[in-house]
C-alpha cells in the first residue's frame, strides 16, 4: 500500500481501509464462526455444543446462525436421533476463506495504523495505538 | 465451559461495534477457548497412566520374592496395579466423551479406531502370551513376559498415536516404552519391575510435564 508516513495516515485513512465483512464483523457472529472454525475437517457439531462453545444462547444463537447460513458461511444439517431431531453445524469452504480474508483484513488495518512505530508486536503495540488514532 | 467463557468473554463497548484489535483479541481468546473445549488433553491420561506404571509395577517389585525389602503380598500388588490402571482408563474415557460431546465426522471416527486398537492390540498380546504359557513356557517368566510385551504393545500404540494426530512428545514416549519393554525383560526378574515402575511410570510423567510446558509456551506466543 502507498501509505507514505504517519503525518499522511489520517488522510489516508478511509480509502486504504481494506473493507471488514460486515457478516463477520459482529461479537456473536465472529465467535460462531471462530468456533466452527476450530472444529477439525469434515466435523460437524450439535446446536447446544456450538452454543456452550461460542458462549450464546439458543435464541441469540439460532438468530446468528441464520444470517450466517444465508451468507453461505455456515452449513445447516438436520438429522434425527431417537424422533428427535438434532441440528448439525460446519463452516462451508466460503466461510472458512471468509474469516481468513476477514482476518488479513485486520491485520491490514492494525498495521497500517501502527507503521513506523511497531512491528508486528500485537501485545506492546496495544496502547500507544489507540492513542494514535484516536482523534 | 464457565471458565472457557470467564476468559472468551472480553466484553466491547458497543454490542456488535468492534475495533480491529478488539476484533482480533477476541478472535485468539474465541479459538484458544474452543481448541481446549474440543481437544482431548493428554495431560491427565498421561499423568495416570504414570501413576499407575509407577505404583502398580513398585508394587510387584516389592511384592518379588527377590526383592530387596520385599513385605508385599502379590495380591495387594495386583490390587494397586488393577486400581490405578481402572483409575487411568476412566480418565481416557473422560476425556473422549467431554471433547467429543456433540460432535460428528471424521475426527470421532479416527479416535474412535485408536481407542479399539489398544484393546485390540492389547488381547492380541494377551492372548499370545496365554498360548506360550499353555505352550511350556516357564511360570518363572510369566513375570518378565507380560510387562514387557505389553509395554512395548503401549509402545508401538504412542508410535501410532504420535502420527495421527501430530504430536512429538506421544512419540516420543512411544520410543520410549518401547525401550523400557526391551530393558525391563533384559533387566531380568525381579529388577524389571523396578524399570517398569521407575522409566516406564516416570516416562509417562515425563511426557505430562512436556505437554503441560508445550502448551504454557503456546499460549505465551
Amino acid at each position: 500500500m502507498s501509505t507514505d508516513g504517519p503525518a499522511s495516515a489520517e488522510a489516508l485513512r478511509e480509502p486504504a481501509l481494506p473493507a471488514l465483512d460486515p457478516v463477520i464483523h459482529a461479537q456473536p457472529r465472529l465467535r460462531v464462526i471462530v468456533a466452527l472454525s476450530a472444529l477439525a475437517d469434515g466435523d460437524r457439531v450439535s446446536f447446544p455444543r456450538l452454543q456452550e462453545l461460542a458462549g450464546l444462547t439458543a435464541g441469540n444463537l439460532a438468530t446468528h446462525l441464520r444470517r450466517l447460513e444465508d451468507a453461505g458461511y455456515v452449513r445447516v444439517a438436520k438429522s434425527y436421533r431417537r424422533r428427535t431431531p438434532v441440528t448439525w453445524l460446519s463452516l462451508t469452504t466460503a466461510g472458512r476463506l471468509a474469516l481468513e480474508e476477514y482476518l488479513a483484513a485486520l491485520r491490514a488495518l492494525l498495521d497500517s495504523a501502527g507503521q513506523g512505530r511497531h512491528q508486528h508486536d500485537n501485545k506492546a503495540g496495544r496502547e500507544p495505538r489507540n492513542g494514535e488514532t484516536a482523534p | 465451559m464457565s471458565d472457557a467463557d470467564a476468559r472468551s468473554a472480553p466484553q466491547p463497548p458497543a454490542a456488535g461495534e468492534l475495533s480491529p484489535r478488539e476484533s482480533l483479541e477476541l478472535i485468539r481468546a474465541q479459538q484458544a477457548s474452543a481448541a481446549r473445549d474440543l481437544q482431548v488433553n493428554p495431560v491427565p491420561i498421561l499423568a495416570s497412566w504414570g501413576v499407575a506404571w509407577a505404583l502398580g509395577f513398585g508394587a510387584f517389585y516389592f511384592a518379588s520374592s527377590g526383592a530387596r525389602g520385599h513385605f508385599l503380598p502379590l495380591w495387594a500388588a495386583a490390587a494397586i496395579l488393577c486400581t490405578f490402571s481402572a483409575v487411568a482408563v476412566a480418565a481416557v474415557v473422560a476425556q473422549l466423551v467431554r471433547r467429543g460431546r456433540g460432535v460428528r465426522g471424521p475426527s470421532r471416527t479416527v479416535a474412535a479406531s485408536f481407542g479399539w486398537s489398544w484393546l485390540l492390540a492389547l488381547a492380541g498380546v494377551f492372548a499370545l502370551n496365554i498360548g506360550l504359557s499353555q505352550h511350556g513356557l516357564p511360570a518363572s517368566l510369566a513375570p518378565l513376559l507380560w510387562p514387557g510385551s505389553s509395554s512395548v504393545v503401549v509402545g508401538v500404540l504412542y508410535l501410532a498415536g504420535g502420527l495421527l494426530f501430530a504430536d512429538r512428545v506421544q512419540y516420543g514416549l512411544g520410543a520410549w516404552m518401547l525401550a523400557v519393554g526391551a530393558g525391563s525383560v533384559l533387566a531380568g526378574w525381579p529388577a524389571n519391575f523396578a524399570v517398569l515402575a521407575l522409566a516406564g511410570g516416570g516416562g509417562f510423567l515425563a511426557a505430562a510435564l512436556c505437554t503441560v510446558m508445550r502448551t504454557r509456551a503456546r499460549a505465551e506466543r
